[in-house]
């Protein structure tokens, strides 16, 4: 009885440990003939709408490749582990990962994450992209074994101030933005651009991110009375809130988005209010069928149903990686982090299935591509209303 | 069994380690610190890393509302400070890491005295919200001083070095926290053995009865303060350090309700609790993984379904402890010592 008892009472503190023991040793090494994707996801936590999308597309897309026959014979395969959004499991999820594997391309969840491991990418020459478009990343100096899946921030807001340019030269434009690293990300760089091509900064009204109370901000907005908005830093709320509030003060501004904002979700939750509603999408959409995409084909015919470009960015990875393994394999170059990174340099028009409408090129770690689209609620989509934008 | 431990004198008696047996103990511990990182691979000497930090913070915050019953909810943001600190030092001034590392804590010190001060007039939920203002103060600074903090940017910070080794993975890194944890907590440990540790937990246990016995009560609830936030701000430097990268986002104010979590689930007011509250808190999510992989196998996707759950199992342990331990993991410890005491009786 008393044995059964400390038992019981021992049980859980062995187990650790016998558990701790067991991790504390290396269980796997990669097979010569595999190429690692190693990924912190957040697949809970406030990011996880999206995190559980990248999980699935990449999960689905080295399925397929594999399915394909690998690259240039080689297998390719993803070990992605929940991280809930936060930095320091990002990195214990970055640790337990390579300390298992050998990984040779990794996807991180966060800027701060993508910061803070940058050191260690170095360190075992590690090619690494992810879910941030922050700006800050956006420098192969400090940066150089990283790159973004598409335009920076400051570059998906300078897309939507060249299409607004030129579509109405001169008019006024507000930024709206969250109080956060993300949302303030573009602000500084958005103004100078908006300058630069002769457009009247009209306000820059900070939020705190979420639902909060928007009123002030709501008033503030009528006083500038923009012809467009440009909302950066939210994923939805409060953007319905602000749009509601401005057609009932009788304003016409232009409400425009970026790309976290940009997903199928603005029409499905907002309804009848999202209209109208426009923004910059450097991927095509899993409707749009405009054009040879093979990629967003096999997309479609793996699922049956609309898919998010959170799960396409998670193929475009795939897609991309794809890419790079393949010319470094090809020049015979060893299999390094850095080698990576000087094929990625000399890749010029690279073919992403159809994902980008056309042949891209990194300029610094990122793909100033993007197009403008506009949410039609008659038809339930996100409709193209420009051609592909490349930033210079 | 162990019989007849007697105290001859009254150093004996309050000494922190009084049988044999214990200081067997503790020297096989000490081996095992030492020994650890030539066994373990990078994963386990990082989780040990980021424990030991985490330790350090917790083992402040149960001086300051574990001993001194004042309850803070602005740990986080006074480990901020010390790292913000640190990376301005180590950016602008290239000072040796161990100058940045006390600067960091002093200038923790300072910010904790201040946001110390409402504790003179409010006590529980109340002091709670005011730690909580301060912490949005601290942070609204992080996120507007920009030529200091870079703003949400974030400040990277180049690894710490010591004797010509760079300390910038954590088979090294544990050589400089692991010593500075050891110390911090035999700091705290014999605080308790003198006039001002007592002087805490009298204020705690009944201010009033505190005032009378002539504790003068705004000094200790002050230097609690500072105390707590000295130990933030070293936690927060050596934070800084490890990560290599710090921005506003990386000291919210849920870290602080994980300080607090771990206090109560490993015990309020005992050092042990810290420590046993912080390895609770850091490790079980990342054993949780384990699940995850023995699943695997059984089940298609099992990160993505298993994932939620894993935050869920961890969620109801901690409820478990609140409900059915709320002493915290330190009483378990002493309940098996105490079996072990009279071990083959029974009591």
């Amino acid at each position: 009885m008393l044995v059964s008892k400390l038992a019981r009472q021992l049980m859980a503190p062995v187990a650790a440990i016998a558990l701790a023991l067991g991790g504390a040793f290396p269980t796997a090494w990669a097979d010569n003939d595999e190429i690692v994707l190693g990924g912190s996801i957040p697949m809970t936590g406030p990011f996880a709408f999206a995190g559980l999308q990248f999980d699935r597309g990449l999960r689905d897309y080295v399925e397929w490749i594999n399915r394909q026959g690998g690259i240039e014979g080689r297998t390719l395969r993803y070990v992605g582990e929940d991280t809930g959004y936060q930095q320091d499991q990002s990195v214990a999820v970055f640790r337990r990962i390579t300390s298992r594997e050998n990984v040779n391309f990794y996807f991180g969840d966060s800027t701060a994450f993508q910061q803070t491991i940058n050191r260690e990418l170095d360190r075992r020459d590690i090619l690494m992209t992810g879910a941030s478009f922050a700006s800050e990343l956006n420098d192969p100096e400090r940066y150089p074994l990283q790159f973004l899946l598409g335009p920076d921030y400051s570059e998906q807001v300078g897309i939507l101030l060249s299409y607004i340019a030129e579509e109405s030269p001169g008019a006024r434009v507000a930024f709206i933005h969250s109080d956060t690293e993300f949302g303030r990300d573009p602000i500084a760089p958005g103004r100078s651009k908006a300058e630069e091509l002769g457009l009247t900064v009209a306000a820059t009204i900070v939020t705190p991110p979420g639902a909060a109370d928007i009123s002030s901000a709501a008033l503030e907005l009528r006083r500038a009375r923009p012809d467009y908005a440009i909302f950066h830093g939210y994923v939805l709320a409060p953007i319905p809130d602000f749009i509601q509030r401005a057609r009932q003060m009788g304003m016409n501004t232009r409400f425009m988005g970026t790309y976290y904002t940009m997903d199928q979700g603005i029409i499905n939750e907002m309804g009848e209010a999202a209209d109208g509603f426009m923004g910059v999408m450097p991927y095509r959409y899993y409707y749009d069928e405009t054009g040879p995409a093979p990629i967003m084909d096999a997309i479609r015919e793996l699922h049956g149903d609309y898919q998010t470009t959170t799960y396409t960015q998670g193929w475009l990875t795939g897609v991309l990686i794809t890419e790079i393994a393949r010319e470094t394999l090809r020049a015979g170059k060893p299999f390094t982090g850095s080698n990576l990174r000087e094929t990625l340099d000399s890749l010029s028009d690279i073919d992403t299935g159809g994902i980008f409408g056309q042949p891209v090129n990194f300029r610094g770690n990122s793909i100033p591509l993007g197009r403008i689209y506009r949410a039609d609620v008659s038809q339930g989509q996100m409709v193209p209303v420009s051609d592909w934008i490349e930033l210079e | 069994m162990r019989i007849g431990s007697p105290k001859e004198s009254y150093i004996a008696d309050e000494a922190l380690f009084r049988t044999r047996t214990q200081w067997v103990w503790l020297w096989l511990l000490l081996a095992v610190l030492i020994a650890y990182p030539f066994v373990a691979n990078l994963y386990w000497l990082f989780l040990v890393c980021l424990i030991s930090i985490n330790i350090i913070s917790a083992t402040g915050l149960n001086i300051l509302t574990g001993y001194t019953g004042q309850v803070s909810l602005g740990q986080a943001a006074f480990m901020g400070v010390g790292a913000y600190t640190v990376a301005w030092l180590d950016n602008n001034t290239g000072s040796p890491f161990f100058i940045n590392l006390l600067a960091g804590a002093g200038m923790a010190t300072l910010v904790g005295l201040i946001a110390g001060l409402p504790s003179l007039r409010v006590k529980g939920l109340y002091l709670a919200i005011a730690t909580i203002g301060a912490s949005f103060i601290l942070q609204f600074i992080f996120i507007n001083w920009e030529s200091v903090t870079r703003g949400t940017r974030g400040i990277n910070i180049e690894p710490p070095s010591v004797l010509g080794v760079t300390l910038d993975n954590p088979d090294t890194f544990y050589w400089l926290v692991m010593p500075i944890m050891v110390v911090m907590v035999l700091l705290a440990a014999n605080l308790f053995r003198t006039r001002i540790g007592r002087a805490f937990i009298a204020i705690r246990d009944r201010d009033i009865s505190a005032s009378v016995l002539g504790i003068n009560l705004p000094f200790y609830k002050l230097m609690s303060f500072g105390i707590a936030s000295f130990y933030a701000g070293i936690a927060g430097g050596l934070y800084a350090y490890f990560f290599g990268a710090i921005n506003p986002e990386s000291f919210p104010l849920l870290m602080s309700i994980f300080f607090l979590a771990a206090i109560i689930v490993g015990g309020m007011g005992t050092i042990l609790g810290s420590i046993l509250g912080a390895i609770f808190m850091t490790l079980t999510p990342e054993i949780l993984r384990y699940g995850v992989d023995i699943l695997s196998p059984y089940i298609d996707n099992a990160p993505q379904i298993l994932s939620p759950l894993r935050t869920a199992v961890f969620g109801a342990l901690i409820v478990g402890f609140l409900l059915f331990e709320p002493h915290g993991l330190a009483e378990i410890w002493r309940r098996v010592r105490r079996f072990f005491h009279l071990w083959p009786f029974r009591t």
